[in-house]
């Protein structure tokens, strides 16, 4: 029995160790922390529960069997709790064999996935891994593509989020790729199919790994990632208060927490903040902190996309999506980009029982070849299908433009919107007033006169929010100082909506 | 008494003569550029009459137009303010024509102090003491000199039509005098289009110090003691104080009647302010100008006169004779006016413009007075001056109103623009501030490389350790408030944790108290007690008993916390997650230097190269229309063009790369 408890103890010990005091050293040389020392950060103190902490990897090949067996085998897994909500982890260990993934590796992932999704509880990943362990050949492939299926069947029954904090390349992009959220850390991360040199030899681009695939490219450019940190340390702080907003499962409603921010607070600032000149822009994330709860709002996605802004808030201590044109960015219009990041984010907000505020300043769709060459037909249909979707309280309030299927787009009454509100800004129409009057009166172009009466005309018709209001389209027309306490009546008396989309097998998305 | 009386003018001075006036039963219409139809002057007026596009010229200095509003609406009187047409002797002459009363002095003394040659004539006239110096047009440089030479150096050489610091040179030889003198004189024909100079003494270590009056149509005149406004930055007046830290009863007593004699001498009839420079070493004082207007830091001389100058302008105008004599002015207490402008003290002072997204001025309690002209969601706009509001203090003694001022600073909140607040907090903690011992030579010395956040040092950093504390500890009780916990594994805080501010690292204790927080921190105790909530600007309420007040954002992982002008960004965590943070790599921040960034948010007129030219240092890359005003950005070294990153008529965010170079 003590020769048993003593082999425990020098077992944990050799598993805790991971690859060794040197190459422990070696990561933190790279500014990067261990798996071990991440899962401390990242959960409550000393709520850790590992499992499988003596599992071996059973490859003989390429000298394998040569080498000392590391408890573990490169993975850490367990759950434990992130301010007392459960949370199943996975952190991959670079100092054991640079992370690869093999087999066993792979079958301890899929371990704590099944376990969560039969309880109903989200996975976190933190990927640190050099790829699939080539000694094992297919099975290693095999492991890969076990925890993909399971990333697929998780979809939106329980939230998964991938923190990527070392490399992540190849094949095994595809998980984090079908999880919910992607955080990077800046400087210590990648992620690509292809690697430089491979880049290199077929295109002769010439690419360095940060560039190609760092937290900056892809929170920037591919919006493949959500966010991008300085450090390890502010990655997982940041990644415990977004957890916070999360439901853990697609049975739960999105949890609440206490606040002192009254509902009825009304903030007459925003009363100027739509200026008169209606090409002039503003910056609507003003109007998001001053109406959420405590001006607490975590944006995802901030440096992608920029005239679309999506994120978390609270109302009444709410969990809440917002979705909102931003006018600062290329006027606030859509274009295959923005659909993209929105539309992914609004059937997130869906699976997971997740109320949505829309705020709309839109003026359309992006013109132009780029556009219509890159799909934006299929693309803004993205958008339009997961808002007509979309069975969550949905709120929406019109700042100002809302033209053409744009307006139609953005949670429109049309597309089941509950509460459609419009600011006395607003101006819902087919297009801005100059565009639609040199289309209606394209023959008299000749008279400017003539032109500017008529644009003058079609200004006092529609642009306002009448004209949408006598049919029903808005509800009510609001002072933005109110838009607080509307919405937050609003989304008080949704509480209880439940509506269902008819039975089929799934959807056919315009993917 | 008038029934109705129209301000022309706008902001702060618009909204506090409006105050006087309706205080005083008197009805109010606002005068308003286009570009100020939302402004508070206009809200808080009983009539507005638009005047005009937003350039003053177009509207607040069109004479026609005030005109013609007063007769619309009625106005029996005008009140200028200041600066615009407050001191412009046709504008009153215009309105007497017109039967409108000038709230303000006769047009004929305006006229005559009007002049800084004629002023100084009266003045010697008048018996006040003026600096030595010569008083007739000089034709030569040669003259000049010799001029120069019989005053004795050093000499000041000066622009008769001068101000604001243009055509002014020092001359400390022959050959500065000569130099200087040409210097002057062109810079002055093409400011002023007036090139008369003139040459006096240079007075050493000089101090700024004024004297306020005011006057009736009645013969009366009674001077209200004295302003030191020794603080300034390029000859703009910055902090102002009454009375002066330096001058004695006796000085005070000849100043102010060296003042009143001038005063008669043009039978004054308003409020009106005379300059004096005091030399630091002898309190030696000369008569400098006289503005016969009513000045913008009037309020430190209402506060410690208890009078309110606006109405005696108003009533004098009236033709009511003054309600006092000299021997009832006395002085009560200290008073302390900062200038509250919207500028970037951190890039040069560059005014900044836009929404003011949140504008919270302290709210007037006893002892603090906010003479302010926006509100919160109003726009600053690039058209007029960058003084947004005037913080004012008035309290028993000198260090008991720089200890408020101090505190009525750390609850000022502006965001969405830049403002001067931490420069202001910076020099009320400045020792020679505090010791009374400065001239106006202050700022330009102790900053002569502009102002840096390392020039504002914190008396005591364990109150933001604190502060962090607290705050950080609260948000960790409203984790614990979740729903959706596991039953029996609720989240419950620690209560040790280590603040980093900066690389220091201070370890912590917090303790739960009633209504706060008990802080250990390197063996002391600190009890913050405050009902501070989450998403509030100001953190407000005792430390050890004492009020304290800060100013808390959330960025990112980190709060940053602004305190006496000091801007700090403090992390808490616990002691081993400060151990795994000290293993992260410290970042460089990225090398700007190989771009050329926009100084200042603007109008991307035009790119004056192109990709791949070679640009020599001084060489023209680029222009930006801000603030109505043409930038040229200049090479400063020689360069390379690799990319142009924004193009032609495109709107730049500060420090937004404009083009790369190789």
């Amino acid at each position: 029995m003590h020769e048993i408890i003593d082999q425990l103890d020098e077992k944990r010990h050799r598993a805790a160790l991971g690859g060794g005091q040197k190459r422990i050293d070696a990561q933190h040389a790279k500014g990067k922390l261990t798996a071990r020392e991440r899962i401390e950060l990242l959960l409550d103190d000393n709520t850790f529960e590992e499992w499988d902490m003596f599992k071996e990897h059973r490859c003989v090949d390429f000298g394998m069997n040569e080498q000392e067996k590391i408890p573990g085998d490169g993975v850490v897994t367990g759950y434990g709790t992130i301010n007392g909500r459960m949370v199943f982890v996975f952190s991959q260990d670079f100092t054991v064999f640079g992370g690869a993934l093999s087999e066993t590796h792979a079958e301890k992932i899929c371990k704590i996935m099944d376990k969560a999704m039969q309880v109903g509880c989200p996975v976190i990943g933190l990927n640190d891994s050099g790829g699939a362990r080539i000694q094992e050949g297919v099975a290693a492939l095999g492991g890969y593509a076990d925890v993909f299926q399971r990333n697929v069947m998780a979809s939106g029954v329980v939230p998964q989020i991938s923190l990527i904090m070392g490399p992540c390349a190849g094949g095994a992009v595809y998980s984090p790729a079908m999880t919910d959220f992607i955080f990077m850390v800046k400087d210590t991360s990648y992620m690509f199919v292809t690697g430089p040199e491979v880049v290199k030899t077929v295109t002769h681009e010439e690419v360095t790994a940060e560039e190609l695939g760092g937290a900056v490219t892809h929170s920037s450019k591919s919006g493949v990632a959500d966010l991008a940190f300085e450090n390890d340390v502010e990655a997982l702080v940041m990644l415990r208060r977004f957890f916070n907003y999360l439901p853990l499962s697609n049975k739960e409603k999105p949890p609440v927490r206490k606040t002192d921010d009254p509902a009825d607070r009304l903030d007459h600032s925003l009363d100027t903040l739509v200026p008169d000149n209606p090409n002039k822009a503003y910056d609507i994330k003003e109007l998001i902190l001053k109406v959420v709860d405590d001006t607490d709002f975590f944006e995802v996605q901030p440096d992608h996309a920029k005239n679309m802004i999506i994120g978390f808030a609270r109302m009444e201590g709410q969990t809440i999506g917002i979705v909102a044109n931003q006018p600062m960015v290329m006027a606030g219009c859509l274009d295959i980009k923005s659909s993209i990041k929105a539309g992914r984010f609004v059937r997130f907000c869906d699976a997971f029982n997740i109320p949505i505020v829309t705020f709309v300043d839109v003026p359309g769709f992006m013109p132009g070849t780029a556009q219509e060459y890159g799909g934006i037909i299929k693309h803004g249909a993205k958008l339009l299908y997961a808002y007509a979707e979309c069975t969550v309280p949905k709120i929406t309030v019109i700042t100002r433009k809302a033209y053409g299927g744009a307006y139609d787009v953005m949670a429109s009454k049309h597309l089941r919107g509950d509460v459609n509100f419009a600011w006395p800004s607003a101006e819902i129409a087919v297009m801005g007033p100059k565009g639609a009057v040199e289309i209606i009166f394209r023959e008299d172009k000749g008279d400017p006169a003539k032109l500017a009466a008529k644009e003058a005309e079609y200004k006092a018709k529609f642009a306002n929010p009448f004209v949408a209001g006598a049919r029903g389209f808005i509800d009510d027309v609001i002072m933005p100082h109110e838009t607080r306490k509307r919405v937050c009546r609003s989304l008080a008396m949704l509480r209880g909506k439940d509506i269902k989309n008819p039975w089929r097998k799934h959807g056919n998305i315009p993917l | 008494m008038f029934k109705k009386i129209l301000i022309a003018n706008r902001g702060e001075i618009a909204c506090r003569v409006m105050k006087t006036a309706h205080k005083m039963g008197i009805k109010t219409v606002a005068v308003y550029s286009e570009a100020d139809k939302d402004a508070m002057h206009v809200t808080m007026a009983d009539e507005s009459v638009c005047i005009g596009p937003a350039a003053s010229k177009e509207s607040y200095l069109s004479m026609d137009k005030i005109i013609a509003a007063c007769k619309q609406t009625g106005a029996e009187a005008v009140h200028p303010g200041y600066g615009f047409l407050s001191e412009n002797a046709t504008f009153s002459r215009r309105l007497e024509e017109e039967g409108i009363i000038f709230i303000g002095p006769k047009h004929y003394s305006v006229e005559k102090m009007g002049d800084k040659i004629a002023s100084k004539k009266l003045a010697l006239e008048a018996k006040v003491n003026v600096i030595p110096g010569y008083n007739d047009v000089i034709d030569t440089p040669e003259q000049a000199v010799g001029i120069a030479k019989d005053i004795g150096y050093p000499v000041m050489i000066k622009a008769s039509a001068g101000g604001g610091g243009k055509g002014l040179r020092v001359a400390f030889n022959d050959a500065e005098a000569h130099e200087g003198f040409l210097a002057c004189k062109t810079e002055a024909m093409t400011a002023f289009g007036d090139d008369r100079i003139f040459i006096e003494k240079y007075i050493e270590e000089p101090r700024h110090i004024e004297i306020q009056l005011m006057g009736d149509s009645h013969g009366n005149c009674v001077y209200l003691h004295e302003r030191e406004c020794s603080l300034q930055r390029r000859h703009q007046k910055v902090v102002e104080e009454a009375p002066s830290p330096f001058i004695d009863a006796a000085t005070r007593k000849a100043m102010g009647e060296q003042a009143v004699a001038l005063a008669k001498a043009v039978n004054y009839q308003s409020a009106g302010t005379v300059e004096f420079v005091v030399g630091g070493k002898d309190k030696s004082f000369y008569f400098l100008e006289m503005n016969t207007r009513l000045q913008v830091e009037h309020p430190v001389t209402e506060l410690i006169t208890g009078l309110d100058l606006v109405e005696l302008m108003i009533r004098v105008a009236a033709g009511e004779k003054l309600p006092m004599q000299q021997a009832d002015l006395k002085i009560n207490g200290w008073a302390m006016e900062c200038r509250i402008n919207a500028e970037d003290p951190f890039r040069g002072f560059l005014p900044s413009t836009g929404r003011l997204v949140k504008y919270m001025p302290p709210p007037a309690t006893a002892g603090v007075r906010v003479d302010t002209g926006v509100y919160e969601g109003g726009e600053i706009s690039m058209f007029y001056d960058s003084m947004i509001a005037k913080l004012i203090v008035h309290a028993g003694t000198r260090d008991q109103a720089i200890a408020r001022m101090r505190e009525a600073l750390n609850e000022f909140v502006i965001r969405g623009v830049s403002s001067n607040i931490a420069f202001q907090a910076a020099l009320m903690q400045h020792p020679r501030f505090i010791s009374g011992n400065f001239n106006t030579g202050l700022i330009a010395e102790q900053y002569p490389k502009g102002f840096n956040a390392a020039d504002v040092p914190h008396d005591d950093p364990a109150m933001l350790v604190a502060v962090a504390a607290a705050i950080h500890r609260q948000y960790l009780a409203r984790n614990a408030t979740i729903t959706g916990q596991m039953p029996g594994q609720e989240y419950k805080p620690g209560s040790k944790y280590v603040v980093l501010m900066g690389s220091e690292r201070h370890p912590v204790v917090i303790k739960a108290a009633e209504g706060g927080w008990d802080i250990e921190l390197a063996g002391s105790t600190y009890a913050i007690r405050s009902n501070w909530q989450f998403g509030q600007y100001l953190y407000q309420g005792t430390l050890n008993g004492q009020p304290v007040c800060m100013q808390v954002e959330r960025r990112g992982s980190a709060y940053r916390l602004f305190h006496w002008g000091v801007q700090a960004d403090m992390q808490v965590m616990s002691a081993h997650a400060a151990d795994l943070l000290a293993l992260m790599p410290v970042k460089v921040a990225a090398d700007m230097s190989k771009f050329l960034l926009s100084p200042m948010p603007g109008l991307l007129t035009q790119l004056a190269v192109k990709v791949g030219q070679e640009v020599k240092a001084g060489e023209v890359l680029a222009k930006i229309e801000a603030m109505k005003m043409e930038n040229v950005l200049k090479a400063e070294r020689d360069c390379v063009v690799a990319e142009l990153l924004a193009k032609p008529g495109e709107s730049l965010s500060v420090d937004q790369p404009i083009i790369a170079f190789k």
